[in-house]
């Protein structure tokens, strides 16, 4: 369960996140809708780890943020959190295989060991075929079903996923979306997607808008 | 008397004066053989030459005529050096005896002297001396004599000759038979004969241009060990054979303020005997000064001679006949083609030698 | 020109990459012009004094440095080709009680006004010395120095100098000077009779200079007069010395300028890195300019015009520090840069115009060399696609080119086959290039071979580091470059010192074989042992054996250097001599043993009979053997002291090996052998003294290598983490993504060092086997057509071990370094496209 009590966060005196709380169990996918500047990201980021709020509470499953360690919060990361972002950050010197398999290294899998549950999961967003090809020879569509892949590979207890679709057409986007929902469900996580678009928006099980005024729903 | 100019000649080289003498840490001095009175001079042994005296020299000048007539001086000084050094050295180039030459043509038409000089030491064939008569060489200039007859023999910057010259009678000897004081001291002294009225035939080359010659010349023969007296800077000389078949040799020595600090003369009429002079039966009264352009000095180029009661008036074939060797050997001096008239009549015609109105004229 | 600001502002923006570059051409620049600028000073210096001393001398007749017959002067005197003759007798002497030389010409000055003036002496025109100075010229205890011989001794006229002479010092005083002298030559002149008689040279002159008679052409007059020569006397145009001095001298220049060479190639490797990075960077910027109309062409120049600028700087820059180089050097170590050529001359420096002009044009070749790929990459990139988000980490891809570098390399192995060209080693050098080309192009071979080599499992740095080395060479390559060129060309240096110190050293232990060595200072056309003096040193009490040796110089062929001529006690077998070849003994012949030079310049091989002249006759020898002399490279013959001693009738020695009696204590046999000459005349020595300060001038000569090479090294290895720096900061997204996946700061940092390990290894290891050819390379043709010598190959590996091993090292740590300084700031935002 993931849990906000009252974040928020100002960088130089500008107020970006103003007592924000939410509370998703597992299972739900919510997605974040607000308008550029609002403060989408910093919010990922303040979930992510990567930022800390400036007062307020973060816990997932029950561990606070606060309590944890840089070094603790990366492994959280390392162990629940899956990232799908708009650039796609796909790492164009390893293939397409071993960008899905390195989650898993992480996790202290050997290279082999990793390959199996790696082909499966490219299986799953269609990319079976694939698996040994570099990055520079996929569509963007295709890099970000593997970062999808990537994202799910260490079975994360949430999903981040930042505008996933900025960079893609829209019938790749529609596709996208829908296999990122489709994942997520299936593997009984949470779900965040942050996005401008109330199209995608529509995949989540509810929308959540972002002002300046705080978030509702 | 002459001749001074060996030293000139070895001014120019960087043998300064030729010296003499041993230096104090040099071990054991050189002795020259001193020049004493009562030797008696005698031929043909002493036409050659004496290596164990300091300097000795053979001095040739006279008047020639090209075949259209026109005058020529020459002059051909071939000096022998005893140099006192490298005596212990068994090295073939051991310098002990120098040989330096000077040659020179007084050409009227050019204007001024035509001249070149020549120095080695003696070894190697390349330069050398006889003793017994008359021979001396340095490269392939020589003077020797073969019987009676000497031969010149010069080929030089722009200029050569190659001539015969016959003498008439047998040697004048100068001072007291031979014996010639240069001073009042009793070393200033050296042996010295005279060959005058030396008939000249043969071939000059000037700038490439080889003309047959004939002339009349005179042969000095010198050597000693002490030369110039102490005092004197330089000395005026001069050698003419009378157009009577007599010969007229005077000089005198100059000390530093320009009067004589010793004179002679020998004085031959035509068939009669020499007649040795003592210094107050001669006297040089300059009449003229000519400036050179190059060296700025003073000569005087027009004399008036007393000998005796007589008084010949010298007048040069042209001003300009000062020997410059500065850029070579560095040796300045006069010498010179001059014509003698006696009460308005040419009476011999000669040779006029002028050292010392520079620098100190330096002979060993 | 509107566009300077765009592309030359971004060689600001990167200083430090560019500044590195800067650096590296400034210090190839530089040594190249130092080296160039003293070594003409000195040639021209050389030159100069040579022509001022032949005058207006038409040829030259030369022969043994013992001299020949001086009957030879008059009969050349006499041709009538000749209008004159100088017969000169030239020895090199030394001071007593000092290490300095002179050089000592025993002149006619009566035949020297006339051919030679410039070396007419002055007396000293002192009021004291006046009397002094009459035929000072003439005197045998006189000497006349040059100014610069004046200063160099700190004398002056009416000093007393004293010499080595014989065995005994000879005490001259100083009369005059040389006004005629070149300016800086180191002179002294004195009567040709007194040098003969104190040097032993009764009999004997050692050069004629000759006046031809005017019109007589000297080529005919040459043909004439070489005629009447004896054997061993040749007959040369004055320029002949002056072309054997910059023959000479010429090898060892072209290796100096080698090493100039590694700091400008590694410049350009530099260059090429920074600029391959900056480009990459810059795609986006490019596309940009293209799209609104700057076409490839001038985009292309534009970025020719950047490394070409950075060139201009270093270059412009590198003949200023060389100048000033050169200067330090000539006031420091003299013309020769203390290798021994010119000794005796002092050089002024003297700005070249057109060599600066070509060292600043090397210097932007350099930079445009460097720029040049990346240029072109950029500009044939297309827009559209570069456009393109997300393409700014694109990876320096390629495969390099295997199959041109190992025809580069095979066309490298032929080179070596090549004969050397007007005596230089060009074959060798091309071989080094193609060597150095054509191990740049397999660097992705090898960095690919690297990568499959390495273990797949292990932590996730590594095999991050190790997917990133196997998928995209490019980048390692990029930085690698630098380092490879650097590396091979210090290591194949290492490789040949290390090889010739250890020749050098055994060799030092085969020639050096005796208990004790005596000789009459250093210079051994002035100093010697006469039979009295031998037989002294013989009496001494407590010698086994021992063995003189005379040394003397001969002239085999016209044009050609003057070859030593070694005397001294040699078996049948030449087993005293450091054999590499022998011929079977026997033969009716007397044996000669010859080094490595003379089979090399004039072909003589074991076995063969030759013709020598000695004693002015030529005398037929048979080649006993080959040998190896590391201390002439003019070619060194060796011949039994007994045969020479017949053959010649020379009865005089140089030096002696002594060899102990057992129970003899070295110290007190030295202080008798000592005690057998003049105080301070015999120098006695023990073997270990002499080996020791051989190799410590061989170290210290090399110092200077070794100062060069860390030099060049350290530029490339600093270029290296320029390039990581660059490629931190384009990277930073990579490393946010790596955050977000849970990777700590710890493990990208990791990750970066063996990145940079990986990098720096592919370099060393292909540095390393490229600089073990160049090495070979450089012992076999470079040195042999050079110097004419072999030497036994001896591989440092531990020093090489280390050096491989800290330049990983500090790669790595100079990729951490950059890696710090990319994530310092909030990097994991970087992912973040709309905060």
């Amino acid at each position: 369960m993931l849990e906000l009590t009252n974040l928020s966060r100002q960088f130089n005196g500008r107020r970006v996140l103003q007592d924000i709380c939410l509370r998703l169990h597992p299972g739900e996918y919510v997605a974040i809708v607000g308008e550029s500047g609002v403060g989408k990201s910093t919010l990922l980021n303040l979930i992510a780890g990567l930022d800390r709020p400036d007062s307020g509470q973060l816990a997932l499953d029950g561990a606070h943020y606060a309590d944890l360690s840089e070094d603790a919060l990366t492994h959280l990361r390392r162990d629940k959190l899956g990232f799908v972002f708009q650039a796609f950050h796909v790492l164009p010197h390893l293939t397409v295989r071993q960008n899905v398999a390195l989650p898993l290294w992480l996790k202290g899998l050997s290279g082999a060991a990793a390959d199996g549950p790696a082909q499966q999961l490219l299986e799953a967003v269609g990319l079976g075929a694939r698996a040994a090809s570099w990055p520079r020879e996929l569509s963007g569509g295709e890099m970000q079903r593997v970062a999808i892949a990537r994202a799910l590979a260490h079975g994360p207890r949430l999903v981040l996923a930042d505008e996933p679709t900025g960079n893609l057409d829209p019938a790749n986007a529609a596709m996208v979306l829908a296999l990122l929902a489709e994942r997520i469900r299936g593997a009984g996580a949470i779900g965040i997607l942050v996005t401008h678009s109330l199209e995608g928006a529509k995949t989540a099980d509810r929308v959540l808008h972002l002002t300046a005024a705080g978030l509702d729903g | 008397m002459n001749r001074r100019t060996c030293l000139l000649a070895l001014a120019s080289l960087p043998v300064w004066r030729i010296a003499a003498a041993a230096e104090p840490d040099q071990a054991p001095p050189v002795t020259f053989d001193p020049v004493l009175p009562g030797r008696t001079l005698t031929f043909p042994a002493d036409h050659g030459a004496h290596p164990g005296f300091r300097t000795e020299w053979w001095y040739a000048t006279g008047w020639l005529a090209l075949p259209d007539g026109s005058p020529l001086g020459f002059q051909t000084t071939f000096f022998r050096v005893r140099t006192g050094l490298g005596e212990e050295n068994p090295s073939a180039f051991a310098p002990r005896q120098l040989i330096l030459a000077h040659a020179a043509i007084a050409d009227p038409r050019l204007g001024r002297l035509r001249h070149d000089e020549r120095a080695a030491r003696v070894g190697f064939g390349r330069a050398g001396f006889e003793s017994g008569r008359t021979r001396v060489w340095v490269g392939d200039w020589r003077f020797e004599q073969t019987d009676d007859r000497y031969h010149a023999q010069v080929s030089g910057d722009g200029f050569g000759y190659s001539l015969s010259l016959v003498p008439a009678g047998p040697p004048l000897l100068n001072g007291a038979a031979g014996f010639s004081a240069k001073g009042p001291g009793p070393r200033d002294a050296s042996y010295y004969y005279s060959r005058p009225q030396l008939k000249v035939s043969g071939s000059v080359t000037l700038d490439g241009r080889t003309q047959s010659v004939t002339g009349l010349a005179w042969l000095d023969h010198e050597w000693s060990s002490e030369y110039l007296p102490q005092g004197a800077k330089g000395w005026d000389w001069i050698g003419v054979n009378l157009a009577d078949g007599g010969a007229l040799m005077a000089f005198r020595m100059r000390g530093n303020d320009g009067q004589a600090i010793w004179s002679a003369a020998t004085l031959q009429p035509a068939g009669g005997p020499a007649q040795a002079l003592p210094p107050e039966a001669v006297t040089f009264e300059p009449l003229r000064h000519w400036r050179s352009p190059r060296t700025g000095i003073d000569y005087p180029v027009e004399w008036r001679v007393r000998i005796n009661e007589r008084r010949f008036l010298l007048q040069p074939l042209m001003d300009d006949q000062e020997l410059d060797s500065r850029r070579s050997t560095g040796a300045v001096y006069w010498e010179g083609a001059v014509g003698v008239t006696e009460n308005g009549r040419e009476v011999g015609r000669g040779y006029l030698e002028m050292t010392g109105y520079g620098e100190k004229i330096r002979v060993g | 020109m509107t566009l300077a600001p765009v592309f030359f502002g971004s060689l600001a923006r990167r200083r430090v990459a560019t500044l590195f570059s800067f650096a590296a051409i400034v210090l190839g620049v530089a040594l190249g012009m130092a080296v160039e600028a003293v070594h003409d000073a000195a040639l021209t210096e050389f030159g100069r004094g040579l022509r001022a001393m032949a005058g207006a001398a038409d040829l030259q007749v030369v022969g043994p440095r013992g001299g020949f017959d001086e009957a030879l002067y008059a009969r050349l005197a006499a041709r009538p080709e000749v209008a004159e003759a100088s017969p000169v007798v030239e020895v090199e002497t030394q001071l007593v009680d000092s290490l300095d030389t002179l050089q000592l010409l025993g002149v006619d000055v009566f035949t020297l006004a006339r051919v030679t003036p410039a070396l007419l002496p002055r007396p000293a025109q002192t009021g004291a010395a006046e009397g002094d100075a009459r035929f000072s010229i003439l005197a045998e205890d006189r000497v006349f120095l040059s100014e610069a011989a004046q200063q160099a001794l700190g004398l002056k006229p009416g000093d007393q100098l004293r010499l080595h002479a014989g065995s005994q010092p000879l005490e001259l005083r100083i009369a005059g000077d040389l006004p005629g002298a070149a300016e800086n030559r180191r002179l002294a002149v004195m009567d040709i009779a007194a040098v003969q008689q104190h040097f032993a040279k009764l009999g004997r002159l050692t050069r004629i200079d000759l006046r031809l008679t005017e019109g007589v052409a000297p080529a005919a007059a040459r043909v004439a007069l070489q005629a009447m020569l004896p054997a061993g006397v040749l007959i040369e145009a004055p320029a002949a010395a002056e072309n054997q001095a910059a023959n000479l001298s010429r090898a060892y220049r072209v290796n100096l300028t080698m090493l100039a060479a590694i700091a400008l190639v590694t410049g350009g490797f530099l260059v090429f890195s920074a600029q391959a990075l900056s480009v990459v960077r810059r795609r986006t910027e490019f596309a940009f300019l293209r799209a609104i109309g700057l076409s490839r062409r001038s985009l292309f120049a534009w970025l020719l015009a950047e490394g070409a600028l950075v060139g201009l700087a270093g270059g412009l820059v590198g003949v200023a520090v060389g100048h000033a180089l050169a200067w330090g050097m000539l006031a420091v170590l003299g013309g020769d840069l203390g290798a021994g050529f010119f000794s005796g001359l002092t050089p002024q420096l003297q700005f070249q115009p057109w060599t600066t002009a070509l060292y600043v044009a090397l210097g932007v070749l350099a930079g445009m060399a460097g720029a040049f790929l990346p240029a072109r990459e950029a500009a044939t990139v297309s827009p559209a696609q570069a456009l393109k988000a997300g393409d700014e980490a694109a990876l320096l891809g390629g495969r390099g080119h295997p199959r041109l570098g190992l025809a580069i390399l095979a066309a490298g192995l032929a080179a070596c086959w090549l004969p050397p060209i007007n005596g230089l080693p060009l074959g060798g050098y091309l071989a080094v290039d193609c060597l150095l080309a054509g191990g740049v192009l397999l660097l992705p071979v090898i960095a690919s071979a690297l990568a499959w080599l390495l273990p797949t499992g292990g932590p996730v740095p590594s095999r991050l580091a190790a997917a990133r080395l196997g998928a995209a060479p490019g980048h390692a390559v990029v930085a690698a470059a630098g380092v490879l060129t650097s590396v091979a060309l210090a290591a194949a240096m290492a490789i040949m010192v290390a090889s010739f110190r250890d020749s050098v050293d055994e060799w030092l232990g085969q020639v050096l074989p005796a208990d004790l060595y005596l000789r009459v200072g250093k210079i051994s056309s002035s100093g010697f042992l006469d039979e009295p003096q031998q037989g002294r040193i013989k009496a001494v009490p407590g010698i086994r054996e021992i063995r003189f040796t005379r040394e003397d110089s001969l002239r085999l062929a016209p044009g050609r250097a003057p070859v030593a001529l070694l005397a001294r006690p040699i078996s049948g077998d030449g087993h005293e001599v450091p054999l590499i070849a022998a011929a079977r003994p026997g033969g009716g012949a007397p044996a000669i043993w010859v080094s490595e030079a003379m089979q090399d310049l004039y072909g003589w091989r074991p076995g063969q009979s030759v013709e020598v002249p000695l004693a002015g006759r030529p005398v037929a020898l048979r080649v006993g053997g080959v040998w190896r002399d590391y201390a002439r490279q003019t070619g060194t013959l060796m011949i039994d002291l007994e045969d020479y001693r017949r053959l010649t009738g020379d009865r005089l020695a140089n030096h002696a090996a002594i060899f102990l009696a057992p129970g003899a204590v070295a110290d007190q046999v030295a202080a008798a052998l000592k005690a057998t000459g003049e105080p301070g005349a015999l120098e006695v020595t023990d073997p270990g003294f002499i080996r020791g300060m051989t190799l410590r001038i061989f170290d210290r000569t090399f110092a200077v290598t070794y100062l060069l090479e860390a030099v060049a090294v350290g530029i490339g290895l600093a270029g290296v983490a320029a390039s990581f720096a660059a490629l931190a900061a384009a990277r930073r997204r990579e490393f946010g993504m790596l955050r977000h996946l849970g990777l700590t700061r710890r493990q990208i940092g990791w990750m970066l060092a063996q990145e940079g390990a990986l990098a720096a290894g592919v370099g060393v290891l292909g540095g390393l086997l490229i600089g073990g050819a160049i090495g070979l390379v450089l012992i076999e043709v470079v040195n042999r057509q050079s110097f004419h010598w072999s030497m036994d190959i001896h591989v440092p590996w531990g020093s090489l071990a280390w050096f491989a091993g800290g330049l990983i090292a500090l790669a790595a740590l100079a990729a951490v370094l950059a890696g710090r300084q990319a994530m310092r700031q909030e990097a994991v935002l970087a992912v973040r496209e709309d905060w």
